[in-house]
């Protein structure tokens, strides 16, 4: 996927299926929304970073905490520390329901924590209501 | 005057012979001051060799006698004073004795030292025999020495003394443990009666005896019938003299009555030590008197100073060959324990067992709450008493007798074939030993006389100690007493002792090791079910995602693919409802507790909430009774009631008077709380596997369920030290307890 001007949704996941379900999922909820997938750590800082200059913005960023090249939570810290993403909201998106990540992820300043849900059919609802609360309701972003 | 004992059966031991005051008369005895050389004693008959009154030389110079008695030395001119003062130096033991002659006859000077006082003896001496014993003597022994045996070490060496001192018979005596005496070789003239074989009680050589026996090997009474000199003494002086080592000292009249009335004239006896105790004498008997020269005494007396080592060397070498004979077996019963592991059968089981280490015809072992008997034994009963008998008696860890019987009357019973008792004790604590029984064995013991009749009343009625007349044979059946342990035997068996301890300890040790080995297995696994539980989750949730994607976008599907997709489906469901609770069970044991006060009303009152707000009974009837407050871990707790309430509730669920009740109260350190239902109960064949993980009743089937409720019940209960346990009637309904430590123990 070539960079393009408009990226909705930026995911850093790095099992296939799970980006393969998300994907169909978007799909599946808004024809419209685009989305990039970058299943490493680092490579996903390479490309926010590209963004940054110039000057694409997701509008949404999901972060898987297990991740090659770079964690969840370091990558985490990292993205907030660009400025241009600072109205960027980044979710953790994962299995993990340990409390010890979830407290680690609110210290870093993720802006929610969501627990990955358990089938495709849960997953809509899940990303739905995501994009209907970051997207619609909360517009100050833009 | 010396002080005249009057001796009787009640102070026979106290009899003090030492100090008699008389010595033989076959010689004469003058006891100066080593210092002064006055004389402070002297025997009545020196008399005759000075045709004066002695007591008059009391207080005198040894060197004024001197002048009077016509004393001449061989060769060398050399004065009493002199030789005491040369002996002083030198030491009399090496320079015994003193040729002299007395008015012409040869005799020898003996000098001893006894504390301040020196006992100068004279005694007749046979000059023609002297250096025939020489010549004998080195012979003799080595004649003794190559004897291969015990005991024809004994008779070479009755032989061989015999023809040295020349005396009628000669006897090997040996003292048992109770202290009787039994002649085990005898070297006699052949018109004698024998005496080998003989036993002769105690109390025919008193105690007394026995301890002088040990400094005075070698003793002489040369003549029965002779008339005992007294030993005047200095009147200022009040001591008398101590005869201890004295050659001439008179022997006690009850002994001599003793030989009397055995028809001997003459006695001579030698001790044979053996580690420093008395282990027997060499008896020699004459039945004419007979007096032994000085020089014989000594060569008698080193014959029987070496044949004391070579007992002692003799019978550590037989010991020691019993011993590694015996202890091959216990050799062998090591290396079973050691392959085996189990002890009991190990030591019971085999070809060799506890029954071969000794010359028992039972053993039993007591052992990890089991008795297990070989050959003939005592019923397991008996063996019990006998087990708490010897824990009670036995202040050592082994204990043997062969007379069991006279100290454990019960054991009369079984006495034909536990005569004879040999405890190992293994485990005071735990009352674990082994026993071995040897059986009784008759035995006849051929007394020389009654040993019951050694005491007698005397004429006037009195009970005088009349040493007893009669000598002739006496045959004394001995019963309810089995062979003696012997010390290879004893050896052997307390070397079985400590290496079966030595083993059950290694094992003990194993299995801690093991324990330890079980407890990091179990803590891996705990690790290893978290984590893969864990890494399961996400393919699962892809399964079911492609499955629901599937259904959602694919318009091709017939009934049938879609009825499969949604099996996947629920398939997918059910085992992420089973990881979750992995999960959750795994997590309670990897977790700490975390003690406080927990009030039990409010939390049964929200766990009963949470119920019926998921499955919503219509017609339970829900009964809570007395909730006394316990200490637990509040979400651990919790967990618990949610778990045996749910159950209880879901159980009876399927009828139309279900009622489920929980009560608590305290008894003793513990607060128990029973979570009763009337539902479907559990199968008895079921009992065993309840809080096994997975583990779920046929009756169940039709209940939702994963089979890891009870399983996390258990885990959590056992972690705050409780205990739990249920009483269940199949289709009646089921009880759980669970009890819980009022002072809880982390």
């Amino acid at each position: 996927m070539s960079l393009s001007n408009k990226v909705d949704i930026f995911l850093v996941e790095d099992n296939e299926d799970f980006s393969f379900l998300i994907e169909k999922a978007i799909d599946h909820i808004d024809k419209d929304l685009s989305i990039k997938i970058v299943d490493n750590g680092l490579t996903a800082l390479e490309v926010l970073n590209c963004y940054s200059q110039e000057g694409t913005r997701p509008r949404i960023i999901l972060l898987d905490l297990n991740l090659p090249g770079l964690s969840g939570l370091d990558l985490l810290r990292e993205i907030k520390g660009i400025n241009f993403f600072k109205q960027v909201p980044i979710i953790l998106f994962t299995t993990s329901d340990n409390p010890k990540d979830v407290r680690s992820a609110t210290e870093y300043g993720a802006n929610a924590y969501v627990t990955k849900p358990h089938g495709y059919v849960a997953l809509i609802a899940c990303l739905r209501s995501l994009f209907n609360f970051w997207f619609t309701h909360h517009t100050t972003i833009d | 005057m010396m002080t005249e004992f009057k001796v009787d059966a009640s102070n026979c031991d106290k009899e003090p012979i030492h100090i008699l005051g008389k010595i033989q008369g076959h010689g004469f005895l003058i006891g100066v001051n080593s210092k002064d050389q006055l004389i402070h004693y002297i025997s009545e008959n020196t008399a005759a060799f000075i045709n004066d009154d002695p007591a008059k030389f009391l207080g005198k110079h040894i060197g004024e006698i001197e002048g009077r008695m016509n004393i001449s030395n061989y060769g060398n001119e050399l004065k009493l004073s002199q030789i005491i003062t040369l002996g002083l130096g030198n030491g009399f033991e090496s320079l015994n004795p003193f040729y002299i002659e007395v008015g012409g006859t040869p005799y020898n000077l003996i000098i001893k030292n006894a504390a301040a006082i020196l006992l100068l003896e004279f005694e007749p001496c046979n000059v023609k025999g002297e250096f025939d014993v020489q010549k004998t003597i080195g012979r003799s022994i080595s004649t003794i020495l190559a004897e291969s045996s015990l005991h024809s070490m004994f008779e070479t060496a009755a032989l061989e003394i015999k023809k040295i001192i020349q005396y009628d018979r000669v006897m090997i005596y040996q003292f048992g443990e109770d202290g009787h005496g039994e002649v085990v070789a005898e070297e006699k003239n052949s018109d004698l009666k024998p005496f080998l074989g003989m036993h002769y009680p105690a109390s025919d050589i008193p105690t007394q005896a026995r301890e002088l026996y040990k400094i005075n090997l070698p003793r002489i009474l040369a003549d029965v019938n002779m008339d005992c000199p007294s030993i005047i003494g200095n009147p200022k002086l009040e001591a008398p003299l101590d005869l201890t080592h004295s050659v001439l000292r008179a022997v006690s009249p009850i002994h001599i009555q003793y030989l009397k009335n055995m028809g001997v004239a003459a006695s001579f006896s030698i001790s044979l030590l053996s580690h420093g105790e008395l282990w027997g004498l060499v008896a020699c008997h004459n039945y004419s008197p007979k007096f032994i020269d000085y020089r014989a005494r000594e060569a008698a007396k080193l014959i029987g100073q070496i044949l004391s080592p070579a007992l002692e060397y003799r019978l550590g070498e037989e010991d020691s060959e019993k011993f590694g004979l015996l202890n091959q077996s216990v050799s062998t019963l090591i290396k079973f324990i050691e392959k085996e592991s189990d002890i009991v059968s190990a030591l019971t089981s085999n070809a060799v067992t506890i029954n071969n280490v000794c010359s028992s015809t039972g053993a039993v072992l007591v052992f990890d709450n089991k008795i297990t008997g070989i050959g003939v034994t005592p019923s397991n009963d008996e063996v019990k008493d006998i087990v708490k008998w010897v824990i009670d008696n036995s202040q050592d860890m082994v204990f043997y007798t062969h007379r069991f019987p006279a100290i454990y009357p019960t054991a009369e019973k079984y006495s034909d074939f536990a005569s004879g008792l040999f405890a190992c004790i293994l485990s005071r604590e735990l009352s674990e030993m082994i026993l071995f029984f040897k059986p009784e064995q008759k035995q006849n013991i051929v007394w020389g006389g009654n040993p019951e009749k050694a005491v007698m009343a005397a004429t006037d009625g009195s009970l005088q100690l009349s040493p007893r007349k009669s000598f002739d044979k006496w045959t004394e059946t001995v019963r309810r007493t089995s062979e003696k342990w012997s010390r290879g035997e004893i050896a052997a068996l307390i070397n079985l002792r400590e290496q079966v301890i030595y083993q059950i300890n290694r094992m003990a040790n194993e299995i801690r090791q093991l324990n330890e080995r079980l407890k990091l297995a179990y803590e891996e696994l705990d690790t290893f079910s978290f984590t893969v539980s864990h890494d399961l989750r996400t393919p699962l949730s892809s399964i079911k995602s492609y499955a629901e994607l599937l259904l959602l976008t694919n318009q091709s599907l017939d009934d049938n693919a879609k009825k499969m997709l949604e099996r996947i489906n629920a398939c997918s469901d059910r085992m992420a409802l089973l990881i979750k609770e992995i999960l959750n069970y795994s997590s309670y044991s990897r977790s700490e507790i975390k003690l406080e006060k927990i009030d039990m009303r409010q939390l049964i009152e929200g766990v009963k909430a949470e119920i019926y707000e998921s499955v919503h009974p219509q017609t339970l009837e829900f009964n809570i009774g007395p909730s006394p407050d316990i200490s637990g871990d509040a979400i651990m707790i919790e967990q618990v009631f949610a778990n045996l309430l749910g159950n209880a509730v879901k159980y009876s669920s399927n009828l139309g008077n279900a009622v489920v009740r929980i009560e608590g109260y305290v008894s003793g350190e513990e607060t128990i709380y029973t979570v009763a239902d009337n539902g479907i109960g559990i199968d008895v064949k079921y009992y065993n596997r309840v809080f096994e993980l997975f583990k779920r009743m046929d009756n169940a089937k039709d209940f939702e369920g994963t089979g890891v409720g009870l399983a996390i019940v258990k885990r959590i209960v056992e972690k705050h030290k409780g205990r739990i346990w249920f009483e269940s009637q199949l289709g009646k309904g089921t009880t759980f307890y669970v009890s819980f430590n009022n002072e809880p123990v982390e």
